[in-house]
């Protein structure tokens, strides 16, 4: 397929690794990848501000980057952005062209698990991975049943990851609770904000795992912050970078 | 909406109140530990019924064709409730509630009123106006006592004394009711509260309650407690009252059902709630009232967003889930109804507003949540009022246009991001810390990359 990348500023100016995974895996699985320029950000800050005025250039530069862009699905590698970019591309723009815009964004777990699945890895993972089931992905994406919800359960990051020769998949005790991240939240709120990323990140720890694996890099980039800050043994890793390892 | 002000609770922002409380990590631990145990007794109920999402289903479509056709049902309970000789009142905000109340008493010259759970009195601020025109007011539901007793609002609106522990108890009814010093078995503790609330059982002239339902077509009451203290009350004097929301209203018998099926499982895990008693009239030569309250709802729901927060039957599952909340404790939301439900009614009260900011948008309310009232799509809407009315808290206002500009420019962004990026790999963690606010307060910077994604790919994918 070809695919062009969303990638968020967040992964562009302090995450290129994560990018990088994420073409390389791409590529790997035989992809065709191309990065569409001009993009800068989805103007998530802004509209979860409640400052949609302020969001409307940003957001809209994104989606013009997309806008005529040949390609079969545009992926991104940030879950939170991701459905960001597809409520802010409504509110702005309701034309035909972004809804064909709208209508190939996945998230790349998403991607991998319902548009274009992986048929089998080469290499093992040998380690025990902790999964960070990020909110936005679980609870506006459906990657993962939420745990309030009742009745049958589905888990396309699981079910992904779980196909690598060896993994160890487990879960922080009160698995998909927030870990405090939340954009601005972290700065407006930083006591809270920090108390949240603090149990988030020892919970993670106590599992014993070697690293914490999500699919939203701006969580793992304040859990790092905070297993950093606390000495904690484990470390974070995006989901793309897990992947990109076993192929 | 100015009828919902919170007296003097407004004055600091709920970052700053959260912070403090923040100050005594164990506290913190305790406190968000005692919540989330009910939220895991919650998940065992509702798992333990395979319907469940069929019930949250059903609960919000009832609750939303209520509202939609809330003249029509409000009219069809009046009527009930006049032929089961009910007296019903119209209050259109806290004050004039009070005055009825105080009105109906007066005339029967009450002295003594026990009042059993009722968060809308508190929302109204009853009980200091009755205590102002000399009538003593006494809450029943033991946590409501508690923090009577300690003069202290509400923290949670089903727990409301959650925020104190079994030893703080111990001391403040060891003054206030003489139990023994240190004791803070709360057997012990539930047993002094009994024969002390007895007493004032014996002596009240009247009894008022909240309501959790009102049935339109049998001009009924229902109200649920635990420790069965509203029924004590409503059958001991010949006096009761009811006080309740227009949001309270379900058409019939099967609708409340539904909701008495979740709303118990959500709050505690219970299956149903120990007392679930239901009113349709006054005792023998006894006198039953219904006060009907507005207090800003027919405002909300002009709102088609915030329209739906009325769906709420205050189970308080979602304060239970809410990190946050758990995190910041009830009184840092500046309202009396604290967490993502207080933010959804509450929000439009908070003079530091600041509120509709105490939410990470994580949604696990929306779906804790048995009637499925879109809490962080209304929080986010709340965001946007505020925005529009520019009532930005934590200098929004002055920097979000500078962000706009910042963020669509790939120029500025790009350079300005390569220095910062630079400046994280050079200089010490220590000189960059004061600069980063509150990230570095509390956490390691990011370890910065050389330089960005695009850079890289141009390199080496170069198009
Ligand atoms: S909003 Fe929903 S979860 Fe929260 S108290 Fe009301 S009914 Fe319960």
């Amino acid at each position: 397929m070809k695919i062009a990348l969303f990638i968020p500023c967040l992964v562009n100016q302090m995450m290129p690794h994560v990018g990088i995974a994420t073409v390389e895996l791409l590529e790997k699985l035989g992809h065709q990848v191309i990065l569409p320029k001009g993009q800068t950000c989805c103007g998530q800050p802004m509209t979860n501000s409640g400052c949609f005025d302020e969001a409307k250039k940003t957001t809209l530069k994104l989606l013009n980057a997309f806008k005529g862009v040949e390609c079969d699905a545009i992926v991104c590698p940030a879950a939170s952005c991701l459905v960001a970019a597809k409520e802010n591309f409504h509110e702005f723009d309701t034309s035909p062209e972004a809804q064909a815009v709208i209508d190939k964004l996945y998230e790349l777990t998403e991607f991998l698990h319902d548009v274009a699945p992986i048929k089998a890895f080469n290499k093992p993972f040998n380690h025990k991975i902790s999964l960070q089931l990020s909110c936005h992905g679980i609870r506006m994406l459906d990657l993962a049943t939420p745990s309030e919800q009742m009745g049958p359960r589905t888990n396309k990051v699981e079910a992904v990851l779980k196909a690598i020769p060896s993994i160890e998949i487990v879960y922080p005790g009160r698995h998909d609770e927030c870990c405090g991240f939340g954009g601005t939240f972290a700065v407006d709120e930083g006591a809270v904000s920090a108390k949240m990323g603090k149990d988030k990140a020892q919970a993670h720890a106590e599992t014993g795992a070697k690293y914490a694996v999500g699919f939203d890099p701006s969580c793992l980039l304040h859990l790092d912050g905070m297993m950093r800050r606390q000495k904690l043994p484990i470390e974070t890793l995006h989901i793309a970078e897990v992947i990109n390892a076993a192929l | 909406m100015s009828t919902n002000h919170t007296s003097g609770a407004g004055s600091a922002t709920h970052a700053k109140k959260a912070e403090i409380f923040c100050q005594d990590e164990a506290r913190v631990d305790w406190h968000s530990k005692a919540l989330w145990m009910l939220r895991e007794k919650r998940d065992r109920a509702a798992s333990s019924i395979p319907e469940w999402e069929q019930l949250r289903e059903l609960g919000s479509q009832l609750k939303l064709h209520t509202l939609t056709h809330l003249d029509q049902y409000l009219e069809e309970f009046e009527k009930n409730c006049h032929a089961n000789g009910i007296q019903v009142h119209w209050a259109k905000d806290g004050a004039e509630h009070n005055q009825i109340v105080h009105k109906i008493l007066a005339e029967k010259q009450v002295k003594k009123l026990v009042k059993s759970k009722s968060m809308l009195t508190e929302e109204c601020h009853l009980n200091p106006y009755l205590e102002s025109h000399g009538i003593e007011v006494i809450d029943t539901d033991l946590g409501e006592r508690i923090i009577q007793l300690a003069k202290q609002p509400p923290s949670h609106i089903v727990v409301p004394a959650i925020h104190m522990k079994k030893e703080e108890v111990g001391d403040l009814f060891h003054e206030k009711l003489g139990t023994d010093a240190g004791a803070s078995d709360p057997l012990y503790l539930t047993r002094a509260a009994r024969a002390h609330l007895r007493e004032q059982f014996l002596s009240a002239d009247a009894a008022m309650t909240g309501v959790n339902m009102a049935i339109a077509d049998k001009g009924a009451v229902v109200v649920c407690t635990n420790e069965g203290n509203a029924d004590m009350g409503a059958n001991l004097p010949k006096l009761q009252l009811h006080s309740m929301g227009i949001d309270k209203i379900v058409p019939n018998l099967d609708s409340a059902a539904v909701i008495l099926r979740t709303l118990a499982r959500n709050a505690t895990g219970q299956p149903v709630t120990t007392y679930s008693a239901f009113y349709r009239g006054p005792q023998t030569d006894g006198e039953m009232h219904i006060i009907i309250v507005d207090n800003g709802r027919t405002d909300m729901l002009q709102d088609k967003i915030l329209a739906e927060s009325l769906k709420c039957i205050r189970c308080g599952g979602c304060l239970n889930t809410c990190p946050v909340y758990r995190r910041s404790g009830g009184y840092s939301y500046n309202y009396t109804i604290p967490g993502p439900i207080g933010i959804a009614v509450g929000a439009q009260a908070d003079d530091t507003n600041s509120i509709p900011w105490a939410c990470t948008l994580c949604g696990s309310c929306s779906y804790v949540c048995p009637t499925k009232v879109p809490l962080d799509k209304i929080i986010h809407h709340h965001r946007r009022l505020k925005a529009k009315a520019g009532k930005l808290p934590y200098g929004k206002r002055s920097y979000m246009p500078l962000v706009g500009n910042f963020m669509a420019s790939e120029t500025m962004l790009n350079c300005s991001m390569s220095v910062a990026r630079t400046a994280l790999r050079i200089l010490p963690g220590a000189v960059l810390k004061p600069f980063s606010g509150a990230w570095g307060k509390y956490r390691e910077l990011p370890i910065a990359p050389k330089s960005s994604f695009e850079t890289w790919f141009n390199k080496n994918r170069g198009q």
